[in-house]
């Protein structure tokens, strides 16, 4: 039986879904607000940089793809929540180094 | 810009490559006819570029595109995609058999293909108007679209107004002013309105930045429309009164500058892309525009040959420097878009796969924007002075930038036949899993 993935396993995972408009990974974008494991089930609660984003699927759907990727996750689920709002200041020193974003 | 909420890419597509042959097509027909730009403008073969450029290549673009991003922005869905398609049929019957017939100055036919033209916008305005009824948040930028929708209507209303009144001679107007009420219809209400609607979306979206003033992005398009509306009437009946309505749509221009201005001071996305300097070079160019604008509307102005070119310069700022300019714009920024989604939405957590500016050259984008703003004003001193040689020139200029988007924009749609997929790279975290 494989292991239950962990929390740090699962942020690594996300760091290969990037957001084609800035080009960089969601995880230094700021975007991951959550992280639940149950078993072999993992809930990723995120954000997107704008509400209507044009991406919102295509980024949901990859983060799933991304999560049933681990041999451990059989259940993926995304939700993505505009509350509270995204802001540049939720973004990894590297984030802000590679879209040049400033932190308002 | 294509999710759940959106039509299928190919509709938008479809429209976009229609709208890019026009333009081609266009602006080598100005390269080898500079006397369009340098002499009178109120001739059948000028009235048939001019609808080569609104009908075929601006309405083309900008249809295609709000198809795809009304949806989107405003978190709903289109309601008809059959309509769509009817509305593409409808339009390229129309607009084509309208500037053959415009160039062979055929009203009559003008007026049958027009009534095709016209079925389509119908097709169009319906569908876009069930979609705006059921939008979950009603906001500047949805009544931006609906109030562009509306003077579409009355334009290709007008239109054909001016086509029966050509056949039948019953209008009490004279034909230039009905022609210009015609056109200001369609540049300001329509092109400029949907632009400045959109951009209060697309421009905080791309910069990370958000609208600074929801009251302020409100009056621009309450002056836009009140200013409009009174500049129809006063070019229709020729009245000296028209400056007033002409300041309130000036006015109307300066609040939404003020309210882009400080949408770009406050963005979190400090540089700026092409697509977005293109875009926001040619909301600039609107100053130009509009005082161009005042000035012709100034009561007394005499009726010379130098007015009617600074006519046509102002004619030829609007829709190619400010309309075409803008579009290109953001061309760069929704055809990447569509292309990535066809080819990559699905690869995304499987794959790596590129980033949007991956897919265009930026070079080519740098080289053609300058290229484009040397065109414009070589080609526009050109037609003040009425120069035939030298409007040929700043075309050429032009022509030369038009090449190079298309260079660039079929590198984007290569990805479509030949998408660029790689591997995931396993960080050393997960490969331990």
């Amino acid at each position: 039986m494989t292991a239950a993935p962990n929390e740090e396993t699962v942020r690594e995972t996300l760091r290969q879904v990037v957001d084609p408009e800035l080009d960089c990974n969601i995880v230094d974008l700021g975007l991951i607000y959550g992280i639940a494991i149950d078993g072999s089930k993992v809930t990723v609660t995120m954000t997107l940089t704008t509400p209507g984003c044009p991406m919102h699927e295509s980024i949901a759907w990859g983060v799933k793809r991304a999560l049933l990727n681990l041999e451990a996750v059989q259940e993926a689920e995304v939700q993505v929540v505009w509350d509270p709002p995204w802001t540049p200041a939720r973004m990894t020193e590297h984030g802000r180094a590679c879209t040049g974003i400033v932190a308002r | 810009m294509a999710d759940i909420h959106a039509p299928s890419v190919g509709l938008p597509l479809r429209f976009i490559l229609t709208g890019l042959a026009a333009l081609v097509a266009g602006v080598a027909w100005l390269v080898a006819r500079p006397i369009v730009l340098s002499g009178y403008h109120y001739s059948p073969e000028v009235v048939a570029v001019t609808h080569l450029f609104v009908l075929g290549w601006i309405s083309s673009v900008v249809m295609g595109a709000i198809y795809q991003l009304v949806p989107v922005a405003l978190e709903t869905r289109l309601h008809s995609q059959r309509l769509a398609q009817w509305h593409f049929v409808l339009h390229g019957i129309g607009f084509v058999g309208m500037v053959a017939m415009f160039y062979i100055w055929n009203m009559k036919q003008v007026g049958h293909f027009a009534s095709a033209l016209a079925v389509g916008v119908g097709l169009f305005v319906y569908n876009l108007a069930r979609t705006l009824a059921r939008i979950p948040r009603w906001n500047v930028v949805a009544a931006g679209i609906a109030a562009s929708l509306g003077w579409l209507t009355v334009t290709v209303l007008a239109g054909l107004y001016l086509a029966a009144a050509k056949c039948w001679n019953f209008s009490p107007f004279n034909p230039l002013a009905q022609m210009h009420a015609h056109a200001h219809l369609g540049g300001l209400g329509f092109f400029v309105m949907m632009i400045i609607a959109v951009s209060y979306k697309l421009v905080p979206m791309f910069t990370l930045s958000e609208v600074r003033s929801a009251s302020r992005a409100r009056w621009s398009l309450v002056l836009l429309n009140t200013g409009l509306a009174g500049v129809f009437v006063g070019i229709l009946v020729s009245s000296r009164w028209k400056l007033g309505p002409a300041l309130i749509v000036a006015a109307g221009l300066a609040v939404y500058g003020r309210e882009i201005t400080a949408i770009l001071r406050s963005r979190k996305r400090r540089s700026l892309d092409w697509g977005l300097m293109y875009f926001l070079t040619a909301i600039a160019l609107l100053v130009p525009v509009a005082t161009l604008g005042v000035v012709l509307a100034w009561p007394g102005l005499p009726t010379t040959l130098r007015t009617a070119q600074l006519e046509s310069v102002y004619g030829f700022l609007a829709l190619i420097g400010v309309v075409t300019f803008a579009i290109l714009g953001m061309l760069y920024k929704v055809v990447p878009f569509l292309v990535w989604y066809a080819s990559y939405s699905k690869a995304i957590g499987r794959h790596k796969v590129p980033a949007l500016a991956d897919l265009y050259s930026p070079a080519l984008q740098a080289v053609g924007y300058w290229l484009f703003l040397g065109g414009l004003l070589v080609a526009s001193m050109a037609t003040t002075l009425s120069h035939e040689s030298g409007a040929r020139t700043g075309c050429a200029l032009l022509f030369a930038s038009i090449v190079l988007f298309v260079v660039n924009l079929f590198k984007v749609l290569a990805h479509l036949i030949r998408p660029r997929l790689e591997p995931l790279v396993l960080t050393p975290a997960v490969a331990s899993t």
